[in-house]
């Protein structure tokens, strides 16, 4: 059912190549396609850049400039001016600390409940579980918007962190679940006969094994919580409690009437917005392939 | 995948004769101890709501006054009497019907291509993965920019090629969903699925790649015969994933054009949400909302019921 173990390094082997690559041709056609896809893949993001740096006059001509004449560096320093912005990236990055936390801690718990105990109803809870994944938000979304309203929780971050301390989501268990099957129960039973209580044996023995898949975990909960946009939408409604995705929109939505073009402070804010989450992706992208293979995502 | 073999082959009675054998007292005590943070938010934010919901779809309800009873009139309203209800579900069903499957085929491609012995492996997938990462309301405004009707690159370049008349993408009620649909394949073909892919196809084994070269197959026929089949689960598990988030799209179109020009991006989410949160009409959204879950709930379990046709488990 789950992936099976061999040894750790059989199964990172995926994130190298093993196979013998096809003709001369096909290599070179490989490349070809490759090269002008990863361009095509790669512009936009250049482009945010570069129009990140022009003046609205440069982008609003005719003429197309690829790079400004003179970089204005000073735009970022406008849009931080124009709004909040440094507020709505310090929101972004609270919920994120505490969203994140919430998430490596209750969704291993669950995970391990599943990969490792036999108790009573566990199957039905397990594919109830996976069944959560099937049915839309907007099924629990107006009960659950009008249980905050009730609880005076709208305009806090507990409607937004709640789910992350009540278990994470059922991906995320399930990410974790698949991993912790894949760690032979030898070594759990070896800790049991020195006398490790269940939750030493998830602490000192699983826990440090599972780096990568909890890496991972860690990963995609920031990029959730960092991209969510309509639950902070509905449940806050004061400006300064925005995180960074709301806040954006906000920006996009001011009219332009009294004011000059603003394309060039959009992609600004768009770059500023997008760093946090490129810096961390290049710190931990190593982890984070290991774990979506090794997670029994491993089909 | 264990999830979709857990479903998919489920055999109740062996599952009722497991649950009621004896097991030891700690396995229990120790189960749900650790499954009790999860089972607190199953019960209190995802059973709870979605019962009270089925309540409240049978409603008038505003939120200020109390719910008052009308029977099953929400859901006939929807059928009879909400002219934006079907071009809501057709838009939808576009959206994800076109997107959905192009972005899981672009994924496999991709991933196929980036499992080849090559220069600067890392860097090229680095570049395709980048994407994944712009968050969805930056990559709005992004694409905005670049599809600007007057002064976007694209129209630019479309212009400078002699077309002098380009489309008006986001502004255009025509080209407003594929405009959606670009930005999200932009997104989506090189980021997370297309890693599950590449897990996909390291998957695979040597052997028979060995066997079919032995009986001389080509590149192009190992491919077909050989990567492809041993794919389909993989393909299966990204169209499920993709089809139930792909019919719930909320963000791009309502930060990009706010279900606009004209309706064009009216989505279903949009919908609901216009009426729960705009006109506050609890009830109706909530009836709304159940209707959707049925329909991707029995899309789901189409999928899986015609997956035994196509999908090919090696070995198992």
């Amino acid at each position: 059912m789950a992936a099976t173990y061999d040894t750790p390094s059989a199964q990172l082997a995926p994130v190298t190549v093993k196979r013998p690559g096809p003709s001369h041709l096909g290599k070179i056609l490989t490349y070809i396609v490759l090269t002008v896809g990863g361009l095509i893949f790669a512009f936009p993001l250049f482009w945010t850049v570069s129009s990140s740096l022009q003046t609205w006059q440069e982008l609003r001509s005719f003429t197309l400039h690829f790079l400004p004449e003179v970089p204005q560096w000073a735009n970022y320093a406008k849009v931080f001016d124009a709004v909040p912005f440094a507020r709505w990236m310090a929101n972004s990055f609270l919920l994120v600390a505490i969203a994140v936390p919430g998430t490596i801690i209750t969704a291993s718990l669950t995970a391990y409940a599943f990969a490792r105990f036999d108790f009573f109803g566990k199957n039905v809870w397990f594919i109830l579980m996976l069944g959560t994944m099937m049915i839309p938000t907007q099924v629990t979304l107006i009960p659950q918007y009008i249980l905050f309203f009730k609880l005076k929780l709208i305009n806090t971050y507990v409607p937004l962190t709640i789910g992350a301390w009540l278990g994470g989501g059922a991906f995320m268990i399930f990410l974790l679940r698949q991993f912790i099957m894949s760690i032979p129960r030898d070594l759990d039973e070896a800790a049991v006969i020195d006398g490790a209580s269940p939750f030493t044996v998830l602490w000192k023995v699983l826990l440090p094994l599972m780096k990568p898949a909890l890496t991972t975990v860690a990963i995609l909960e920031f990029m959730n919580i960092w991209n969510e946009f309509f639950a902070p939408f509905i449940y806050l409604n004061r400006i300064l409690l925005y995180p960074a995705a709301v806040g954006m929109r906000i920006f996009q939505g001011i009219p332009l009437e009294n004011t000059e073009p603003r394309d060039h402070l959009l992609m600004a804010a768009a770059a500023i917005m997008t760093l946090p989450v490129i810096l961390l992706f290049i710190v931990a992208q190593r982890y984070f392939i290991q774990g979506v293979v090794l997670s029994g995502l491993k089909i | 995948m264990a999830a979709t073999t857990t479903t998919s082959r489920f055999d109740v009675r062996a599952v009722v004769r497991r649950e009621l054998a004896p097991r030891k007292r700690w396995q229990n005590i120790y189960g749900y101890l650790f499954l009790t943070p999860w089972l607190i938010g199953f019960l209190g934010l995802f059973i709870g709501p979605g019962v009270t919901s089925i309540y409240l779809s049978l409603t008038k309800y505003d939120v200020l006054s109390a719910p008052e009873f009308i029977g099953f009139a929400n859901y006939v309203k929807m059928f009879t009497d909400d002219p934006l209800f079907w071009p809501s579900i057709w838009r939808t069903a576009y959206y994800a019907g076109v997107g959905v499957p192009l972005g899981v085929l672009g994924s496999m491609f991709l991933s196929i291509l980036l499992n080849n012995k090559i220069r600067a492996l890392p860097a090229y997938r680095t570049l395709f993965f980048m994407p994944s990462l712009v968050p969805i309301v930056a990559s709005v405004v992004l694409w905005k920019w670049l599809l600007n009707d007057d002064f976007g690159i694209v129209n630019q370049g479309l212009r400078n090629l002699g077309i002098m008349d380009p489309p008006g993408w986001f502004g255009d009620r025509r080209w407003a969903i594929p405009s959606l649909i670009m930005m999200g394949l932009w997104q989506g073909i090189g980021g997370t699925r297309m890693i599950i892919f590449l897990a996909g196809l390291q998957g695979i084994p040597e052997e028979l790649y060995e066997a079919a070269s032995i009986d001389g197959a080509s590149a192009w026929s190992k491919l077909w015969n050989v990567t492809i089949p041993l794919l389909t689960p993989t393909i299966f598990f990204n169209m499920i994933l993709g089809i139930i988030g792909g019919l719930q799209t909320f963000t791009a179109a309502f930060v990009a054009t706010e279900g606009g020009p004209g309706f064009a991006t009216w989505f279903f989410s949009l919908h609901l949400y216009k009426q729960a949160f705009d006109y506050w009409n609890m009830g109706y959204a909530a009836a709304l909302a159940w209707f959707f879950a049925v329909i991707i709930v029995s899309l789901t379990v189409w999928q899986m019921r015609l997956s035994s046709r196509w999908v090919f488990y090696y070995g198992g």
